[in-house]
């Protein structure tokens, strides 16, 4: 089996290569592999996803950052990827800077995997535990069709530095997607139940049995969901709408970069009150088998837990090496690549808010009326104008301090600030909860990154989705 | 000349391998400019990739064992080991249908619009062109600048082959831009203001890419004194920028194979959209994103409606899907999309999907007389993004920039709160494409859209009092 530390010699010497014509270089390396199976009504499909290898070359020409690829880890490949960056290098005039942030020199190998590797895990395996929530879907009746994955990943990345960093790490990931569908009378309705986690295929086991019957529950009573309410209210966010609102609507105006071009709402509010006391907000790269989770970024710095809202004050902002040194902070571990093709810019990890101390019941009755946004589909950020907008896939009504209704799609709008501002409850531990997602930086570089948390219970405008 | 990698792997699928069979392969090379305000920040490329995808196809009892695998190693060991790959998901998989015909050899394939010659023979040279351009428009508009940007271009070669005899190769180019525009100083407490462009286009030439830094300013301008819109049914009048993201995934779906496959589709015969509305799938559409000779299964591009006069005329096939439902292939087997990067359009499985949705102009008029028509209501401008749910055929997203419709003119600038709700439903009322009233008379072409502004009545909007 193919393993980067078989390419490390060919990348030593593309660095030294590279280091001979400009102040600084490093490599990143990657070698990704995996299975997808699904289950359906009619159909089965499984399938392996792509092996793919390649590296990343970057050199610092003392004005800026120049990037070549190799794809495969051929010497050959590497040697052309050299060139061409060499190539621009020598265009380069003008005052030199030396390297932003300074070089990483880190060492060590560090992996997120589990017991059972996904590498041990057969096909036939994949397939058989899809059939099996297929199963348990289909069992609820009036439930037309199930749409089951499960799906399992490794990823490794071998960093090198002409500093002397070396860093290696393995990150296993895996996932299951159990989607029940229902209609009647032409209208469809689904739900979709997903957990992600790093670590070994032993996750994909303990998926809750109870949890897909409810859901397959739910898409039978969006049959007769009613429209939401529609305009200014008091809404509570279930714990995966929370995470969205901490990622897409605060998280992303609290990457250091956007702040560099003064592109945040958030940059002149660093160091004062945000939100209410119970309110704390964190990106953590190091939560246990978080989708996010990493053990180094892809400049060569730990992975860490950073606590950007402390108890309703802002008091960090996430950083590459560039950003930690021009604001005069320390890098967060957050210069990450969607893979070796991609740019490195300041990205979160696994984004959540922390849990307080409400019960749903309490928060329920506190909202009086208005409405619960649940299942979070998707989210937006606006780092600049600091607007919020989330959709969920249903929520249910909030009539005299009790839950009423099930209604379908929600989108959520307004300003952050007035949001956090006006909340007014955060859930227990109890309910805490992570969902797997992709983020992308604007429309590009999706990658993997966990949202979630607890209930929280604030104002918002709500419209149909 | 594109070089055929298909045609090379094509002995040894032969040998390794019993029909039928189908490879896809393509190789690309990627350059981006990224910059910071007037600054270029970091310069990518050469970016190269290669890679394969191998179908296999296996005949069992009233079903079709289809095996992917695809891999971006071409050493004779790991075309092996891919072929096995693909051998072992077929044994788990199943497809509905008794035999698949793949497209066979083929005539010479037509010359379409969709290399950009000048990007093909000097890439960084027309980059470097572009972003200079794009920068010193700026230097003529001093209350709004870039607070950054990138310019993205790929040139890829595609070929396919197969155990039929097709062995078939094309270029093509694909551009993406993406700039924030923002807009500061002048009277105090006026809070920056943001038009954030994200496009893509065949060629890199500001025409195809919409550059129109004079408007982009302005509108950041008008979005410092936007107000929300009020709450309740209004008529909208939608842009293509915005149909862009709306429009294509919901058809997309609703009028492919595997939802008509799934029971989850519109039927044909349905009326979705009032007598005036036709949309046409075009896969030869001059300079169009999906336009390209053959889809990714070989079978060659025509153009064919969709929806004529308000009604489903047409569904979309692959060959799978084809041979299911009895249809013949209508070109719609394309790679990509979802969260792959284009350069690894080898490494996804075939979806359905149209190439170019295009709706014909009608008799509404221009601008002033679009709004005209309105009297009272909005001119969309953009979304933060609509997220459509192509199953529920739902959309929602917050308005990002818009315009009050007054009186029949275009009047206060509108940010904030959404506007969402169903695109098509069992009835035309209530639904995007059932409530239009009205056809602009000018389309652009936005991607892989070419279309009108299309007025439309009663679409949901959510915002203040």
């Amino acid at each position: 089996m193919f393993s980067l530390r078989d390419a490390e010699s060919p990348l030593e010497r593309a660095i030294v290569r590279l280091s001979q014509g400009a102040p600084y270089a490093d490599a990143m390396a990657e070698f990704s592999s995996g299975i997808q199976a699904r289950v359906e009504r009619t159909q089965t499909a499984a399938r392996p996803s792509a092996e793919i290898r390649g590296a990343v070359l970057r050199a610092w020409d003392g004005r800026r950052w120049i990037e070549g690829s190799a794809p495969d880890l051929a010497a050959s490949s590497l040697d052309r990827a050299v060139d061409g960056i060499l190539r621009s290098v020598a265009h380069g005039t003008g005052p030199q800077r030396p390297v932003p942030g300074g070089p990483s020199t880190a060492r060590g190998e560090k992996s997120l995997v589990g017991a059972r590797r996904p590498v041990d895990v057969p096909i036939a395996e994949h397939v058989e535990l899809s059939r099996h929530w297929y199963e348990i879907a289909k069992s609820v009746d009036g439930i037309f069709n199930a749409i089951c994955s499960v799906s399992t990943a490794t990823n490794e990345r071998l960093f090198l530095s002409s500093a002397g960093a070396r860093l290696y790490q393995s990150v296993d990931r895996g996932a299951v997607n159990v989607v029940p569908v229902a209609r009647e009378n032409g209208r469809v309705e689904y739900t979709a139940l997903t957990e992600g986690w790093t670590g070994g295929f032993e996750r994909a086991e303990s998926f809750s049995e109870d949890g897909v019957r409810e859901a397959a529950g739910t898409a039978l009573a969006l049959l007769k969901a009613e429209a939401p309410p529609t305009g200014a209210m008091t809404v509570l966010l279930d714990p995966g709408t929370a995470g969205v609102l901490a990622h897409e609507s605060f998280g992303h105006g609290t990457e250091a970069d956007q702040a560099m071009r003064d592109r945040s709402y958030l940059k002149p509010l660093l160091g004062q009150r945000v939100g209410p006391e119970g309110l704390t907000l964190v990106d953590s790269g190091v939560l246990p088998a978080g989708w996010g989770s990493m053990s180094f970024d892809d400049e060569g710095t730990e992975a860490q837990r950073t606590v950007m809202v402390d108890r309703g004050v802002f008091r960090q902002m996430l950083h590459d090496r560039e950003t930690a040194h021009a604001l005069g902070s320390t890098p967060t571990g957050n210069s990450r690549r969607a893979d070796y093709l991609s740019r490195a810019f300041v990205r979160m990890t696994n984004t959540y808010v922390e849990p307080g101390d409400w019960s749903f019941e309490e928060l329920v009755r506190e909202a009086k009326d208005g409405v619960v946004l649940e299942r979070v589909t998707s989210g937006m950020e606006d780092p600049l104008g600091g607007q919020m907008q989330i959709k969920t896939h249903y929520g249910h009504r909030i009539v005299h301090g009790e839950l009423g209704p099930l209604v379908s799609g929600m989108a959520l709008s307004g300003r952050v600030l007035d949001f956090l501002g006006a909340i007014r409850g955060v859930g227990k531990k109890e309910y805490f909860r992570m969902d797997p997602g992709f983020c992308g930086k604007g429309h590009t570089d999706l990658l993997p990154a966990g949202t979630g948390g607890t209930y929280v219970l604030s104002e918002g405008v709500v419209g149909t989705a | 000349m594109t070089e055929n990698l298909a045609a090379e792997l094509a002995p040894r699928l032969r040998a390794a391998a019993t029909a039928p069979w189908e490879v896809y392969a393509q190789r690309a090379t990627r350059h981006e400019i990224h910059f910071n305000g007037d600054q270029i920040e970091l310069v990518r490329g050469p970016l190269a990739t290669h890679g394969y995808g191998l179908r296999l196809f296996r005949p069992a009892e009233k079903s079709i064992r289809v095996g992917f695998a695809a891999s971006n190693q071409f050493d004779a060991g790991a075309i092996d080991r891919t072929v096995q790959r693909a051998e072992a998901a077929a044994q788990y998989a199943s497809f509905p249908a008794s035999k698949v015909e793949l497209p066979g050899s083929a005539p010479s394939l037509p010359s379409l619009s969709i290399v950009d010659e000048r990007f093909q023979a000097d890439p960084a040279g027309t980059l470097d062109a572009f972003v200079a351009g794009l920068l010193a428009a700026f230097e003529t508009t001093p209350r709004g600048v870039p607070s950054f940007g990138s310019i993205r271009a790929t040139l890829a070669e595609s070929s396919i082959a197969n155990s039929e005899g097709l062995s078939a190769q094309f270029a093509s180019t694909e551009a993406e831009l993406e700039v924030a525009v923002k807009a500061s100083g002048g009277p105090e407490g006026a809070p920056p203001g943001e038009f954030w462009v994200n496009r893509s286009a065949r060629r890199v030439a500001e025409a195809d890419l919409g550059v129109d830094v004079p408007t982009w300013v302005k509108l950041a301008e008008d979005m410092r004194r936007a107000r929300a819109p009020s709450t309740g049914p209004q008529t909208v009048v939608f842009p293509a920028d915005v149909l862009a993201d709306i429009v294509p995934p919901v058809l997309g779906f609703r009028l492919s194979g595997p939802a008509e496959l799934r029971q989850m589709g519109t039927t044909v015969g349905t009326a979705i959209a009032p007598p005036a509305v036709t949309v046409w799938d075009d896969g030869r559409l001059p300079w169009g994103t999906g336009t390209q000779p053959i889809d990714d299964e070989g079978t060659p591009e025509v153009r064919r409606a969709l929806v004529e006069n308000g009604v489903v005329s047409a569904h979309l096939y692959d060959s799978l899907h084809g041979a299911a439902l009895g249809h013949p292939a209508t070109g719609s087997a394309l790679r990509g999309g979802g969260l792959g990067a284009a350069w690894y359009r080898f490494a996804s499985g075939l979806s359905v999907s149209p190439t170019n949705l295009v709706i014909p102009p009608g008799p509404g008029g221009d601008v002033s007389e679009l709004a005209e028509q309105v009297g009272e209501g909005i001119w969309l401008t953009q979304l933060g993004f609509p997220f459509p749910d192509p199953v529920a055929g739902t959309f929602g997203g917050e308005i990002r920039a818009a315009y009050r419709i007054h009186g029949g003119k275009i009047g206060e600038p509108l940010r904030g709160g959404t506007v969402g709700g169903p695109v098509l439903g069992p009835t035309l009322e209530g639904t995007l494409l059932g409530g239009v009233r009205a056809i602009g008379s000018r389309a652009t072409l936005v991607g892989s859209f070419h279309a009108p502004p299309l007025l439309v009545d009663g679409v949901g909007v959510a915002g203040g009092p």
